[in-house]
């Protein structure tokens, strides 16, 4: 076992960051990397705006992965779910195509996961990006990026499975063609945590 | 596990001692803030138990255990000590998330007042979203009775590891790895609970690997001219496995009061089902035969009482390298 001092990347300055991350974040030039054994890897990353009458005291981000992918459905079985089968047959929409899947790249209960993975790669957030954190706090990353795609996969399942009937086979495809970690920004209540762009 | 331990290395920046929570890569020093990594074996983080026992603990706590249970009541007289020493085991200690959906159907048989009865299918589609945490012993347990972690909260140092004899590792990383992932796809299969599965698709995240050493103390010791051994827990001190003989007068009063309750109630039985025809006296024959089998294993077993993770008794005399366990042991002795 081996001890190293992290070091950025691209401008090679010590990183001195507050909380413990897999996202190794400089602050000094903006590179965001990942180390894995003895691989160094740079990541693309956005950071999304604060609508302006969230408080600043609550304000957190919470790192996603954005994982552009194509889902293709060769066959499959479902039992029960007439109307959904029939909009379908008459859209010709069998659930292929471009979809966008956000992972939760923090730890998250896995209910939390599992809400927050499904409400997001069903309505795709819009927001404004922003050059920097701006000293707001963020919650660490801990699931890396392959972590993110096999995770991807169970949430287009999720979906597939959630739509009306019973499934009972699916033969589908999902290429992951891009990812970037996005950096949301979240009101903290005592309610729990709410989306504030 | 979340304490967290001091690992014994320091800071390459300050030189300040870094500690870290099991399983994890990164920290932070504590004295000057620089973000570290840690890199260990193949991303495995080792943690090394400190023992907190000595010689006169592990006896006591032996000696104890002797008084307790069904054992032999003169072996706290006549028992002997004749071997104290104790060995660090490694263990896998892995977390895992497991995610997926199992689908399929239920097949539910319904009987009309008729007798007519009809079978119908109840299509299921369930979801499987489970934390999960799996940990075993990395070398042959042989007849030591250990199989998992015996407690994941201490004092962690490297100070002992020259002190007591360790043993090596024999399961690699990818296989542990493996067995972790495999565990986790079987309990979410498990808690799913889909009796006929159509389509299943798991995907198994493994979230920390540490590699476990923990000190156990082994006694052995003799009664009546028989060997017998006893582990116990260096960091608790608490007796984790061990064989010690039985009492003949436990297992003469079993047989006795055994076949007496056994008897009476499958008698009891008969003849309540000859009398009256009546439901209750199968119940009665029913549990008079599991008390005549509560009662023969309690009289076939009773002569050793045994404790501890003991999956198999063939695995007692199973040879590693041409060395049974107890070899192994006896030649790593101090």
């Amino acid at each position: 076992m081996k001890v190293v001092q992290v070091k950025c990347p691209n401008c090679d300055l010590p990183l001195n960051m507050e909380m413990k991350d897999e996202l190794f974040y400089c602050s000094n030039c903006g590179t965001m990397h990942t180390r894995e054994a003895q691989r160094v890897e740079q990541i693309p990353y956005e950071i999304a705006d604060f609508r302006k009458d969230t408080l600043i005291d609550n304000r957190v981000y919470i790192p996603f992965w954005r994982l552009c992918t194509d889902f293709r459905i060769r066959s499959r079985d479902v039992v029960g779910g007439f109307f959904d089968k029939l909009r379908q047959g008459l859209n010709g929409d069998n659930g292929s195509g471009s979809l966008y899947i956000f992972v939760p790249a923090s730890h998250m209960d896995t209910a939390a996961f599992r809400y927050w993975a499904v409400h997001l790669t069903l309505n795709n957030p819009r927001y404004t990006t922003r050059a920097d954190f701006a000293g707001t706090r963020r919650m660490p990353a801990s699931t890396s990026r392959d972590e993110a795609i096999e995770m991807a996969d169970f949430v287009a399942l999720t979906l597939e499975a959630e739509k009306p009937g019973v499934l009972q086979y699916l033969d589908y495809s999902l290429t992951v063609q891009q990812a970037k970690v996005v950096y949301l920004p979240f009101m903290s209540s005592p309610s729990g945590l709410h989306l504030a762009w | 596990m979340s304490d967290r331990l001091s690992v014994g290395l320091n800071c390459p920046s300050c030189g300040g001692a870094i500690s870290v929570t099991e399983g994890e890569s990164t920290t932070n020093c504590r004295y000057c803030g620089s973000t570290l990594y840690i890199e260990g074996d193949n991303g495995v983080g080792t943690v090394v138990f400190k023992n907190k026992l000595d010689r006169d603990a592990a006896i006591k706590a032996t000696q104890v255990w002797w008084r307790k249970g069904f054992k032999a009541r003169d072996l706290k007289n006549v028992g002997t000590i004749t071997e104290v020493y104790p060995i660090y085991l490694p263990f896998w200690s892995i977390g895992t998330r497991v995610a997926g959906w199992v689908c399929g159907y239920e097949e539910r048989s319904t009987t009309d007042s008729k007798g007519n009865t009809r079978t119908e299918k109840v299509y299921k589609e369930e979801m499987v979203l489970q934390d999960l945490h799996y940990s075993d012993i990395a070398c042959d347990p042989g007849d030591l009775g250990i199989r998992s972690v015996p407690n994941f909260s201490g004092e962690a140092s490297f100070e002992d590891m020259d002190m007591i004899p360790t043993f090596e590792s024999t399961t690699s990383h990818d296989d542990a790895i493996a067995n972790a992932k495999a565990d986790a796809i079987e309990r979410g299969r498990e808690s799913a609970n889909v009796p006929n599965i159509t389509f299943e698709k798991f995907h198994v995240l493994v979230r920390k690997v540490s590699m476990i050493y923990y000190p156990v103390w082994v006694v052995r010791y003799t009664y009546q001219d028989r060997m017998y051994m006893a582990t116990v827990d260096g960091v608790t001190g608490r007796m984790l496995s061990g064989r010690a003989p039985g009492d003949p007068l436990y297992q003469s009063l079993a047989v006795t009061a055994g076949t007496s309750l056994g008897g009476l109630a499958a008698a009891g039985g008969i003849i309540t089902l000859i009398s009256f025809d009546s439901e209750v006296g199968i119940a009665g024959v029913i549990l008079g035969l599991i008390v005549f089998g509560a009662t023969y294993w309690f009289f076939r077993h009773g002569s050793e009482i045994v404790q501890g993770e003991f999956p198999d008794r063939k695995e007692l005399s199973m040879r590693i390298n041409g060395q049974t366990m107890m070899d192994r042991i006896r030649g790593l002795r101090i």
